[in-house]
């Protein structure tokens, strides 16, 4: 019972993953009156739902079979920026940003310095895009505010 | 059918495999989703959006893991990216303070038609204590295999479920104490 209190006092005050994992595997799980504080299986099933109550598998078939069948006959596209290829131009590209930005800095002008910093006047969107198609937007601005809203969903 | 025979059945394109597959693993993902979700209408978005992403996917499943486990990685992210959207929503309209009749297009549930949803205590659980502790009370899966859903170590996904039920018991304990003094 004093090593239980030690062990939780340990527990509470240690926040750190691999103290916490040693704790449970050598103390608390081992410990009947350490387990008397936890949720048994049986406490937990009772509140979940579990697969047998959450709907007929049949009507769940007809909930996707359209989106299914589209699914099946158009599949994914491997994305072309997870080739190496690309990666490799793009931090090639970042570097000769980076080294022009260094290098050109200092010949920048009062002028274009100012227009740089000078606000836009409006707001302007063309298009938006959610996972490479065209997306629903709302845009949204409050009155007498500069803020502007814009929230994109997924065209379905 | 078992889990090998319905993966090789979809993959070979054989006619009905993925109502199979549906029939097999819908009602467990579904599951799954309302219980890391606990609304009925997010859960079916991502029991879709998740058996979507399996068929297109179907070619990327190495064989030798488990399908299940392949699949509950998916049902989890998926859930984590509900999750995410309600919560920049939920953001976005309180700022923008929308007319309330504008909220009021979208219906609660209907009183006359019961759905199952988990109990109001795990909405004392974060997203992935509901995971882990689904995923334990009602597949049976060990802290290794709750890791490999959640992605991380199986030390993370031991102290994760022990906290979940260390809570679990402590809301229940509150609850009845609570009752009792009534």
């Amino acid at each position: 019972m004093a090593s239980c209190k030690v062990v939780n006092i340990l527990y509470r005050a240690l926040p750190l993953q691999p103290v916490r994992d040693l704790l449970i595997r050598t103390h608390m799980e081992k410990c009947e009156c350490c387990q008397a504080q936890l949720a048994s299986r049986r406490d937990a099933e009772a509140l979940l739902v579990k697969p047998g109550d959450a709907g007929a598998a049949e009507a769940l078939w007809e909930m996707i079979e359209r989106r299914a069948v589209q699914a099946v006959r158009v599949p994914e596209k491997k994305a072309a920026w997870l080739s190496w290829e690309w990666a490799a131009g793009a931090a090639a590209f970042l570097l000769v940003a980076a080294a022009s930005f260094w290098l050109l800095r200092g010949v920048e002008t009062g002028a274009v310095r100012a227009d740089l910093t000078r606000p836009p006047e409006r707001f302007e969107i063309d298009y938006i895009n959610v996972g490479g198609a065209p997306a629903q937007a709302f845009v949204y601005q409050p009155r007498g505010s500069e803020m502007v809203f814009v929230w994109a969903g997924k065209n379905l | 059918m078992d889990e090998r025979e319905i993966v090789a059945r979809c993959l070979g394109g054989a006619a009905g495999s993925e109502r199979a597959l549906v029939q097999a693993y819908g009602p467990l993902v579904l599951a799954v989703a309302l219980n890391v979700l606990a609304n009925r209408e997010d859960a079916e978005d991502v029991f879709q959006e998740t058996f979507i992403q399996v068929f297109r996917n179907l070619g990327r499943y190495d064989p030798d893991r488990s399908f299940k486990t392949w699949l509950l990685t998916i049902v989890y992210r998926r859930s984590l990216d509900m999750i995410r959207k309600r919560r920049r929503f939920a953001e976005f309209s309180e700022r923008a303070r929308f007319e309330p009749e504008v909220l009021a297009r979208n219906p609660g549930p209907d009183p006359a038609d019961p759905q199952p949803l988990p109990s109001r205590f795990l909405k004392g659980l974060s997203p992935k204590e509901r995971t882990a502790l689904c995923l334990w009370a009602n597949e049976g899966f060990t802290a290794r295999d709750i890791s490999a859903v959640l992605g991380c170590s199986a030390s993370t996904a031991r102290v994760t479920l022990f906290n979940a039920r260390r809570k679990i018991k402590s809301l229940l304990e509150n609850d009845h104490g609570l009752l009792q003094s009534r």
